[in-house]
C-alpha cells in the first residue's frame, strides 16, 4: 500500500514536470466553470500572500444581508515589482469581480476580472511596467 | 573513472558551445569578468532567466536554429498575444484555468538574446531526445498507479502545489511564468544560488569533495562545483525518484556551467546525463540577465489556502457524481 501511494506521488510529480502548468495550482480543480458569478462588493481586507493573494469583499445580497467573499488572485511578487503597493487596493474600495465560484460551494471565487467601481480594470495589461525583461534593448 | 567521465562531458560541452556558437556569445568572449575578494570570477548579484523561448524547438521552426531579429519580433508578438490571460472565453475550463488577469503574470516579452529558437542547443534539432524503453515503461507505470488518485490527499498533488519545489529551482533552473529571479552569493569555498520561487537556496561546495553516499537522495540533488577558467561547473547527482526533469530518473547526472559573458549576462548551460532515460546526453543554454533586487519573499506553505480548496473541490465533485451528477 505504502509503495502504491509512493508511486502515485511520483506519477503526480512526473505530470507536474512534464506538462507546462498554467498557474501555481490547478484552478479548474478548485473553481467551477459552470458557476460563473459577478460580485459587486467593498473590500474588507487584502491578504498579500504567496502562493496567491486573496481579496476579501463584503457583498450585499438582495435581501439586504451581507456575505463576505474571498477572491483568489496571483502571486503578489510580480505586482510589487510593478509598483503595486498595499495602498493600491485597500479596505473600503468598491470592486466588481467577474469570476467563478469554488466547487465546494463556499464563498470563494477566482477573480478572472476585477474592475473598480468607476470601470477601471484592475491589474489588466502589462505594458509599460518596470518588470525585468530578458533581452536588454540596444 | 568518474573524473575521466566528467572530463569527457566537459570536453563535449565545450565542443557543443564552440560548434553551436551563437553570435552574442562570440561577441562577449573577449570580456573578462571581475573577481570577488577571494579571487573567484564574480557571478554575484541578481539575475533572471525569463524568456519566451521554449525548451524545445517548435515544429514549424525545424531546421531553423536562430531567428532573424525581424522573425524574433514577430514570434514575440504572436506568443505574447497567445499567452494573454486577459482574453476571455466565458464558462469554459480554459477560462477558469487562466486564473486571473495578465497583470499578475510575468512570462516575459522577448526570446533569448542569442535569438535561438529553442533553449536546447544539442542535439541540433533542438528537441529532447527520445525516451528509452525503460523510461517509457517507468513513466507509464507511475502514471497508471497515479490514475484515479490525483486528489486523494495533499501527498498526491504536484510538488509546486505542495509548496515543495518549483521548476525555476530545478536543477536545472528553468524559466516559468513569474518570479524568475535568482540571487547568486559567493564566499570562500561556496557558491549559493537563492531562487525566488519557494525561496530555495542551493548551497554548492567548491571543495572538490565526493558526492554523498548513493542512498542519500535530495529534492534538488547533491551539487559539487569547481571553476574551469571563468566558468563555474556544477555537477549534481543524488536526485530523488519524486522529481523528474523531462522524464529523467533519480540517477540523472546534471552538469551546469555558469559563465559571465558580459557585465549584465551569465550564460547558463546545462547537460542532462541519464543513460537509463536518454541514449545520449543533451544540452540547453539560457542567457541570464542582471535584474534589480531584492528577491521578494515567497513564503508559500503558510498561505496555501488553495490546497484546501482543491481537495474540497474534489470531494464536492465526488459527492456530485455519487448523487448521479445532479
Amino acid at each position: 500500500m505504502r509503495t502504491k501511494v509512493a508511486i502515485a506521488i511520483a506519477g503526480a510529480v512526473l505530470l507536474f514536470f512534464a506538462v507546462p502548468a498554467r498557474a501555481h495550482h490547478a484552478f479548474t480543480a478548485e473553481f467551477d466553470a459552470k458557476k460563473p458569478l459577478k460580485l459587486r462588493g467593498t473590500i474588507t481586507r487584502v491578504e498579500w500572500i504567496n502562493p496567491h493573494s486573496w481579496i476579501h469583499i463584503d457583498v450585499k445580497n438582495d435581501d439586504g444581508s451581507v456575505t463576505n467573499w474571498m477572491v483568489e488572485g496571483g502571486s503578489p511578487n510580480a505586482l510589487l515589482r510593478r509598483g503595486v503597493a498595499k495602498e493600491t487596493l485597500k479596505a473600503g474600495m468598491e470592486v466588481l469581480v467577474d469570476g467563478y465560484q469554488a466547487k465546494d460551494g463556499s464563498n470563494r471565487a477566482n477573480g478572472r476580472d476585477i474592475i473598480f467601481a468607476d470601470g477601471r480594470k484592475l491589474f489588466v495589461g502589462s505594458s509599460g511596467t518596470e518588470a525585468p525583461d530578458e533581452r536588454p534593448e540596444k | 573513472m568518474r573524473g575521466r567521465r566528467w572530463l569527457l562531458v566537459a570536453a563535449a560541452s565545450v565542443a557543443v558551445s564552440v560548434l553551436g556558437q551563437a553570435p552574442a556569445a562570440n561577441k562577449a568572449s573577449a570580456w573578462t569578468p571581475p573577481k570577488t575578494l577571494d579571487g573567484q570570477p564574480d557571478l554575484s548579484g541578481y539575475w533572471t532567466n525569463i524568456t519566451l523561448t521554449p525548451l524545445q524547438r517548435p515544429a514549424n521552426l525545424a531546421n531553423k536554429p536562430f531567428f532573424t531579429p525581424a522573425e524574433a519580433a514577430a514570434y514575440e508578438k504572436e506568443t505574447v498575444e497567445r499567452n494573454n490571460a486577459d482574453r476571455r472565453d466565458p464558462g469554459t475550463d480554459a477560462d477558469v484555468g487562466k486564473a486571473y488577469n495578465d497583470f499578475w503574470w510575468d512570462r516575459g516579452t522577448k526570446v533569448v538574446s542569442t535569438l535561438r529558437t529553442s533553449l536546447i542547443v544539442d542535439p541540433p534539432d533542438g528537441k529532447v531526445p527520445a525516451l528509452s524503453q525503460e523510461a517509457t515503461q517507468r513513466i507509464a507505470e507511475t502514471r497508471a498507479a497515479a490514475r484515479g488518485h490525483a486528489f486523494d490527499g495533499p501527498e498526491n498533488r504536484g510538488l509546486s502545489e505542495r509548496c515543495i519545489l518549483w521548476a525555476t529551482a530545478g536543477p536545472p533552473m528553468m524559466p516559468s511564468f513569474y518570479n524568475n529571479n535568482y540571487q547568486i552569493i559567493q564566499g570562500p569555498g561556496y557558491v549559493i544560488i537563492v531562487v525566488e520561487m519557494i525561496h530555495d537556496a542551493r548551497i554548492i561546495p567548491l571543495d572538490g569533495g565526493p558526492h554523498l553516499p548513493k542512498d542519500v537522495r535530495l529534492w534538488m540533488g547533491d551539487p559539487r562545483g569547481h571553476w574551469e577558467g571563468n566558468t563555474l561547473v556544477v555537477e549534481t547527482t543524488n536526485f530523488t525518484d519524486k522529481t523528474a526533469f523531462q522524464g529523467s530518473s533519480k540517477d540523472m547526472r546534471l552538469v551546469e556551467r555558469f559563465t559571465r559573458t558580459a557585465p549584465d549576462t551569465i550564460m547558463y548551460q546545462f547537460t542532462v546525463n541519464d543513460p537509463s532515460t536518454f541514449a545520449k546526453p543533451w544540452t540547453a543554454e539560457i542567457p541570464m540577465h542582471q535584474t534589480a533586487g531584492p528577491l521578494i519573499e515567497y513564503a508559500c506553505h503558510e498561505g496555501n489556502y488553495a490546497m484546501t480548496g482543491i481537495l474540497s473541490g474534489a470531494r464536492a465533485d465526488e459527492k456530485k457524481s455519487a448523487e448521479g451528477g445532479k
